[in-house]
């Protein structure tokens, strides 16, 4: 106590002295603070984006991907008086392969869907083809008919998320989804350009494949695509198209993030890679994440060089001092202060300093650290938006990110450096931790001068 | 106060051959060569000699700043020559005060710090009683009591040399070394804290003075001559 109280005395009566080392050392601090910081925000943003993507594993015909904006119909194909696809270009999931995923370890819930590129008759697409391959003369191969992208009939299991092929949880607008009773139901949500399209409202019915089918609900996705399609029972809509027992995509929830990957290896193996395409959004999201990932490595070293730096400055300049002390502590020795009365002063000194300098060094930098991070962030313009289009047979996509990972400005621009309590105090701690073993050392060194040498020299 | 006992050695200090040598590139200095010598004890001893005779070295050695190359030195009983670490440490807080030339005090501290400081040292607070014994030594040494809480630079150089007493008397120790403590003053202030020094010896308190003044020297109880790290005949 008595120690402290000399050594506050000693720091407020010396101004000019604890004015220069605050000034080095804030700049030192502050700098290292701000590379703590913006490590920090990138660390919590992976762990974010991480938790974003969540445990959903999609399971899907081999092959299904690829396809396009033009829908091809062959002319004088067998299914051509039906005008449906689905069925005719890719493979499906069995029910026994999903019975199989579900026994695999660690999986919580399957849900099942099965989509359908609809141009028959009944209900017209809501989005015209391209005019100029719709207009007389087009240049169009011969012997295909060209018409608008089909409509989207998807059948899912889990009628509480209303998700298909560049679709993410539909919003109700007006009436509701079906129950878990209506599972074999001739019930729809139909989408809201398609329900326009077709003057369809709430209770009417239209005819899908011979059978009337009632609205019970529009939803809208906000996309011109996402609101061409409908959503019905999956058991409705295999016997619709006689794909009984079949399923065009499962998506497998993990019971746990952590166990992700090893779940979907677990299916790969199961089905086999000639049965399944497995992917998980946590390799959709790696390239999304990739440039905060690289930002944070950077930062990192940069927080380590900036670590050094400190030291290296905190050390002179406290070696420095000390040296410039030498004097004062040979006094000390010779009244009767062990090493240890010195060193303890030194340290409580530069223990005091260092927080000053570390909180007018926080205030005055951390401002600077949005500004870094971003300078750190190699595309802070990510894609922004849905990206995707539906493609015939249920693959022929690529989803965007979903939109809770996208900003205004593109996800990664969202990368935020606000200072919590936590984290400031983490690096205060750091900092100053970092201060007070550094001046130890010289501190040390000089309480072991002989008093005798110290004061003939000096 | 330091109250002499009955049947204690009479000697506070004896020295047997002790020695001291520096290098100073190839040459070797002869600080304190093999010098001999015994300090009654609540006596003024002056250590005389011209500059660079070796008598800093000798008080240094008195006071434990430094440790002897050779030969035996015993101060109040204590063998100074083998001390180290937290002996040597003990010694200094309790056996000797020390006062400079140069005053040498801490300077962001006011007087009475200063002079508190040597007993935080030995573990005594600074509780009312450190306090008021401060307050006690300064005004024997002749620090009004408005003086007391001024820094360094605003007394003069006799009141820092009068505070830097008060600050050697602190722990009560039975031996003061002074080190020209006059030199950095002018005569009259000089001659006040010579009586200063004198009146210690009240306390059957040894006061040995480092100096290269005649007066100084001829009102001395003792005079141990110095001449190139030798004691030499008076």
């Amino acid at each position: 106590m008595k120690t402290t109280r000399r050594a506050l005395r000693t720091i407020i009566r010396s101004p000019l002295r604890t004015g220069l080392l605050v000034a080095v050392l804030m700049v030192s601090i502050g700098l290292t603070l701000i590379m703590i910081t913006v490590n920090e925000a990138f660390g919590a943003r992976l762990d974010e984006i991480k938790g974003e993507v969540g445990s959903n594993i999609t399971v899907r015909p081999a092959g299904s991907f690829g396809g396009g904006f033009i829908v091809s119909i062959p002319v004088g194909s067998s299914d051509a008086d039906s005008a449906t696809q689905g069925n005719t270009l890719s493979s499906t999931l069995a029910e026994e392969d999903v019975d199989e995923i579900s026994s695999i370890d660690h999986v919580a819930s399957v849900s099942l869907r099965i989509t359908v590129p609809y141009a028959g008759e009944g209900l017209e697409s809501a989005i015209e083809p391209p005019s100029g391959l719709a207009a007389e003369g087009a240049d169009v191969p011969q012997g295909v008919m060209v018409v608008g992208p089909p409509v989207m009939v998807t059948g899912i299991d889990d009628p509480s998320t209303l998700t298909t092929l560049g679709v993410e949880d539909a919003e109700i607008t007006s009436g509701r989804t079906f129950t878990e009773d209506e599972a074999e139901a001739n019930v729809a949500v139909v989408g809201e350009d398609l329900a326009e399209k077709n003057d369809l409202l709430l209770g009417d019915t239209f005819e899908l494949e011979g059978e009337t089918i009632e609205v019970i609900g529009i939803y809208t996705t906000g996309t011109q695509f996402g609101d061409n399609g409908l959503f019905m029972p999956l058991k409705t809509i295999q016997s619709l198209f006689d794909r009984e027992d079949e399923i065009d995509e499962a998506v497998v929830r993990a019971d746990n993030v952590d166990h992700v990957e090893a779940v979907a290896d677990a299916i790969r193996d199961t089905l086999g890679e000639d049965t399944a395409d497995v992917t998980t959004e946590a390799s959709r999201f790696e390239s999304i994440s990739a440039p905060v990932a690289d930002a944070e490595d950077s930062s990192r070293v940069a927080m380590i060089a900036a670590f050094a730096a400190s030291a290296a400055v905190i050390l002179f300049s406290v070696g420095m001092v000390a040296r410039q002390r030498v004097k004062e502590i040979g006094i000390f020795k010779a009244i009767g202060a062990s090493n240890w009365h010195v060193i303890a002063q030194f340290a409580i000194e530069t223990a005091v300093v260092s927080i000053v300098a570390a909180l007018i060094g926080a205030l005055a930098t951390f401002p600077l650290a949005q500004t870094v991070a971003n300078g750190l962030v190699s595309d802070p313009a990510a894609p922004a938006g849905p990206v995707g289009i539906a493609g015939p047979g249920g693959g022929a996509v690529f989803e965007g990110p979903p939109a809770q990972l996208q900003g205004a400005g593109g996800f990664l621009g969202d990368v935020d450096v606000a200072v919590s309590p936590e984290v400031f105090l983490y690096a205060l701690g750091i900092a100053v931790g970092l201060a007070v073993v550094a001046s130890i050392v010289p501190a040390w060194y000089v309480a072991r001068v002989k008093p005798a040498e110290v004061l003939r020299y000096e | 106060m330091n109250d002499g006992q009955q049947g204690e050695d009479p000697y506070v200090a004896v020295a047997e051959g002790l020695t001291k040598h520096f290098k100073s590139g190839p040459v070797v200095v002869r600080a304190v060569d093999g010098v001999s010598f015994r300090v009654p004890r609540g006596r003024i001893v002056a250590l005389r000699g011209p500059s660079g005779c070796g008598k800093s070295t000798l008080l240094n050695l008195m006071g434990a700043l430094d440790r002897p190359d050779a030969g035996r030195l015993t101060v109040d009983g204590v063998d100074v020559s083998r001390l180290s670490g937290p002996g040597e440490v003990a010694y200094r807080r309790r056996k000797v005060g020390f006062v400079f030339q140069q005053f040498n005090l801490v300077p962001e501290l006011s007087a009475i710090e200063n002079v508190i400081l040597p007993m935080e040292f030995v573990g005594k607070g600074t509780n009312g009683a450190s306090r008021a014994w401060a307050g006690e030594l300064l005004e024997r040494v002749g620090i009004p009591q408005d003086r007391h809480g001024r820094r360094p630079a605003k007394l003069s150089g006799g009141e820092q040399q009068r505070v830097a007493i008060a600050r050697a008397l602190a722990n009560d120790p039975p031996i003061l070394l002074a080190d020209e403590p006059t030199a950095n003053l002018d005569s009259r202030t000089g001659r006040l804290i010579v009586q200063l020094l004198h009146s210690l010896r009240d306390d059957n308190r040894t006061v040995v003075i480092a100096t290269h003044d005649e007066a100084i020297a001829a009102k001395a109880d003792l005079t141990l001559e110095m001449s190139d790290g030798r004691l030499v005949p008076g």
